[in-house]
């Protein structure tokens, strides 16, 4: 670990502990100093910052804003290292479907240390210390098929540290197992279990299919954590209200958090606020910019977000311009009961069909899920 | 030809828009042929002219308004001039059309297959044309436009079909077949996927493969030109990048600029300026993903290659090559300029490959042009042409005539040579 004081403070304070604009200042100041250390570390990163920032006067930014920053892409097409390969002990890749390029990130001992302590800590301030029981609406073969290094993959892995008795609810042929889950709800009673899920299949094959039954879970002590985004639900035209509803009607479930992270930052993840908006936590911050002058925008107005985390020591991604759409809806507010600024997904930026001469026949796209 | 293979394969026909047909229908096109240049073929030009500059959707959309005034009567009249100054000049050649033209458009530019149809046209074809599929909103109003004109006008409605499919190579096929001309506009990997598929021993065919085309500019003449003359430069230049998100063929994506380098500073700080003022004066706002689009593209490139950007300008980014041995001939689109610095117009030249086409030009003398066109000419480059022209459709075209393409040459001598 990179010898910091603005991190120490970070790590010495609850998630959700400090004032915008102290955090602001912390993470700023954190970032100079990962913006400086990955400049001396990583070529690549070197030679960006030389050709399209202005060189070594880039690393001395007076504000959050005039970070430096890498589209997220780039990782797709980029090996971006701050270490020696041989002090790598994890490579995170991010799902993409069949053809596409996905994210590689190089993880050495101390960022991953990093990452899980602050997930940690965001996750214990919304599920408390304790280990509960853990129901992933999902099926076992996901994480069993070495193969399919998904996300979905990913996420469970992620979350089995904090609960136990993992028990899969889905079928590998993705029916809801009612009954084991029935027995399973039974035998863990009271132990106010956390359900985890990918939004698009919690909604799929559990809400959905609980809809069909002639029967209503009660689960008033537990908590649903999703992710994965609401594009594929809203395909659907499923709002997030009438997804919350429903799954309160078929199940009990009234602790709902949807989350929103990425595996270019993972540990600086951005939970759902008691307002159901996605919240930073001092661990990370973000940025919304115009998506056609790249110039910063005042809280209210809907940009790309750009996200800066205080984590990335092995490779530099801790400040990525990323093509997700989003909105800050607010700050510091107390109705939150949470210091920070929180923030709202809007989507996917559409990507304009940028047609070559050579797309006169448009080859078919076969789309996977 | 073979109509017997042909009915289970089936088309979209968007002007008539009669909707799916099978190839067999659209086959049996009956109408004769017209003699080049009729009178009622150029009345059906400027008919459609009209349309277009009344509609209010394609008013709004630079492209079609340029593919309006260049379908008006007044144009129409002086490719008819030019066609009677050919038939004048070769007594002894009668003139007759191609026959039946198969023309694949571009997916890129939505206007341009009415370019390609309309001269062919205008020389007196039938004419199948293929369009992509997509829902492009102006391509699909110009279609509409045509089927339109088709209900008054029998001779434009039975000459000619303008349809899409999805990649076929049957009905490529068949329609290649049916062809005595074939055009392919679209860039290499369509020529290269349609060029495989046989034509009538007899027919002849155009390609117009992926091209790249660049501006260059006298560093010297730029500085001494005015005010006034600078913003018109950038005004042209503006149209020629950023209509068709800089991806047609004749966008320049490179300026190479000539002359010393001690001024080449003063020079692009003066461009981009006045380039930033011309795109705040229209307003100008590109798709959401065309600044990460250009961003993207940077990134890379200046991870393998020693270029320079300024990620403050808006709508555009610029990079340099301090180094011109160092150059890379790149296309992104979206915006994207390249800026390299040579020291005379004999090293642009040098700088040419078989797929360059267009060089649009500011500060030159008509002599160094000709020379350039020569020498550059002799390695690819198609048409030199001034900045703010780039994209204004010619009849010669990558340096083919098509409306010799779509004429067939009959010779004609009365008495034997020897007498």
């Amino acid at each position: 670990m990179i010898a910091s004081p603005a991190l120490e403070t970070l790590l010495s304070a609850a998630p959700y502990s400090l004032p915008q604009w102290d955090k602001r200042a912390l993470v700023t100041e954190r970032t100079r100093e990962l913006t400086r250390h990955h400049y001396e570390h990583c070529e690549l990163y070197r030679n960006l910052i030389n050709r399209i920032f202005g060189g070594s006067k880039a690393l001395d930014f007076a504000t959050l804003e005039d970070a430096p920053f890498l589209p997220v892409s780039l990782f797709k097409t980029r090996e971006l290292r701050s270490v020696d390969q041989s002090a790598v002990v994890k490579t995170l890749t991010s799902s993409g479907t069949t053809g596409q390029a996905v994210s590689r990130i190089y993880l050495d001992a101390p960022t991953a240390q990093l990452q899980s302590r602050t997930l940690v800590k965001i996750m214990q301030h919304f599920l408390g210390v304790e280990r509960r029981p853990m129901v992933f609406l999902d099926h076992a073969g996901v994480v069993r098929d070495r193969r399919s290094s998904s996300a979905r993959a990913a996420g469970i892995l992620g979350m089995l540290p904090f609960g136990r008795q993992p028990f899969y609810a889905l079928r590998d042929d993705m029916s809801l197992d009612i009954d084991g889950l029935q027995e399973y709800l039974a035998r863990t009673r009271d132990q106010r279990p956390i359900f985890f899920g990918f939004t698009y299949m919690v909604w799929q094959y559990f809400v959905e299919v609980l809809e069909q039954l002639p029967l209503r879970l009660s689960l008033p002590d537990a908590v649903l954590l999703h992710s994965g985004g609401w594009k594929k639900i809203e395909a659907l035209k499923v709002s997030q209200e009438e997804f919350r509803q429903r799954l309160a009607a078929v199940t009990g479930i009234h602790n709902v958090i949807d989350f929103y992270g990425m595996v270019e930052q993972v540990g600086s993840v951005y939970f759902e606020n008691p307002l159901h908006f996605l919240h930073a936590s001092i661990y990370s911050d973000i940025i919304v910019r115009d998506t056609n002058t790249l110039e910063p925008l005042p809280p209210g107005q809907p940009g790309l977000i750009q996200v800066i985390s205080a984590l990335p020591e092995s490779y530099p991604g801790h400040s990525l311009l990323t093509e997700d759409i989003g909105v800050v809806e607010g700050c510091d507010n107390p109705a939150t009961g949470m210091s920070g600024q929180y923030f709202r997904i809007l989507g996917r930026l559409a990507k304009a069909d940028l047609r070559g001469c050579s797309d006169t026949f448009q080859k078919p796209v076969s789309i996977s899920a | 030809m073979s109509t017997t293979v042909n009915h289970d394969l089936q088309v979209r026909l968007l002007a008539p828009s009669t909707g799916v047909e099978s190839l067999d229908s659209v086959l049996s096109m009956t109408d004769a042929l017209s003699e080049p240049f009729s009178a009622s073929r150029r009345h059906t030009l400027a008919q459609l002219s009209r349309m277009i500059l009344k509609d209010a959707d394609l008013r709004a959309d630079a492209g079609s308004v340029a593919l309006g005034y260049w379908l008006r009567k007044a144009n129409i009249d002086r490719l008819t001039e030019a066609f009677q100054r050919r038939k004048e000049a070769e007594p002894d050649i009668v003139f007759v059309p191609a026959g039946r033209v198969f023309h694949v458009a571009p997916g890129n530019v939505d206007t341009m297959f009415v370019y390609s149809w309309a001269l062919s046209s205008l020389c007196g074809n039938r004419n199948i044309v293929r369009v992509s599929g997509g829902q492009n909103p102006i391509l699909l109003r110009l279609l509409d436009l045509l089927s339109r004109l088709m209900q008054e006008d029998p001779e434009l409605a039975g000459g000619n079909r303008f349809l899409t499919y999805e990649h076929n190579e049957k009905i490529s096929e068949a329609l290649s077949r049916w062809s005595t001309h074939r055009v392919l506009w679209g860039g290499d990997e369509t020529v290269s996927l349609l060029r495989m598929l046989p034509l009538s021993p007899h027919a002849s065919e155009r390609a117009f493969g992926s091209k790249f085309s660049y501006s260059v500019i006298s560093i010297s003449g730029y500085l001494e030109a005015g005010i006034e003359e600078a913003d018109r430069l950038a005004a042209g230049f503006f149209n020629d990048v950023f209509w068709f998100d800089q991806m047609a063929c004749s966008s320049p994506h490179l300026v190479v600029w000539v002359g010393a380098g001690e001024l080449l500073d003063p020079a692009i700080s003066r461009f981009h300026h006045s380039l930033e003022k011309e795109i705040e004066r229209r307003r100008y706002r590109g798709a959401p993903s065309n600044a990460i689009h250009r961003l993207n593209f940077v990134f890379n490139l200046a991870c393998d290659t020693n270029v320079t950007a300024d990620l403050s300008q808006k709508e555009f980014l610029a990079i340099r090559f301090p180094d011109a041995a160092e150059l890379r001939k790149e296309i992104c689109g979206a915006g994207v300029l390249t800026h390299v610095r040579v020291d005379d117009l004999a090293k642009v030249a040098e700088l040419g490959e078989e797929r360059d086409q267009t060089i649009t030009h500011f500060g030159f003398s008509e002599m160094e042009l000709r020379d350039l066109a020569e020498r550059a000419g002799a390695r690819g480059v198609d048409r030199l042409v001034p900045v703010g022209e780039a994209l204004s459709f010619e009849p010669v075209w990558d340096g083919y005539d098509l409306i010799g393409d779509f004429l067939r040459r009959v010779s004609v001598r009365v008495k034997g040579r020897s007498a």
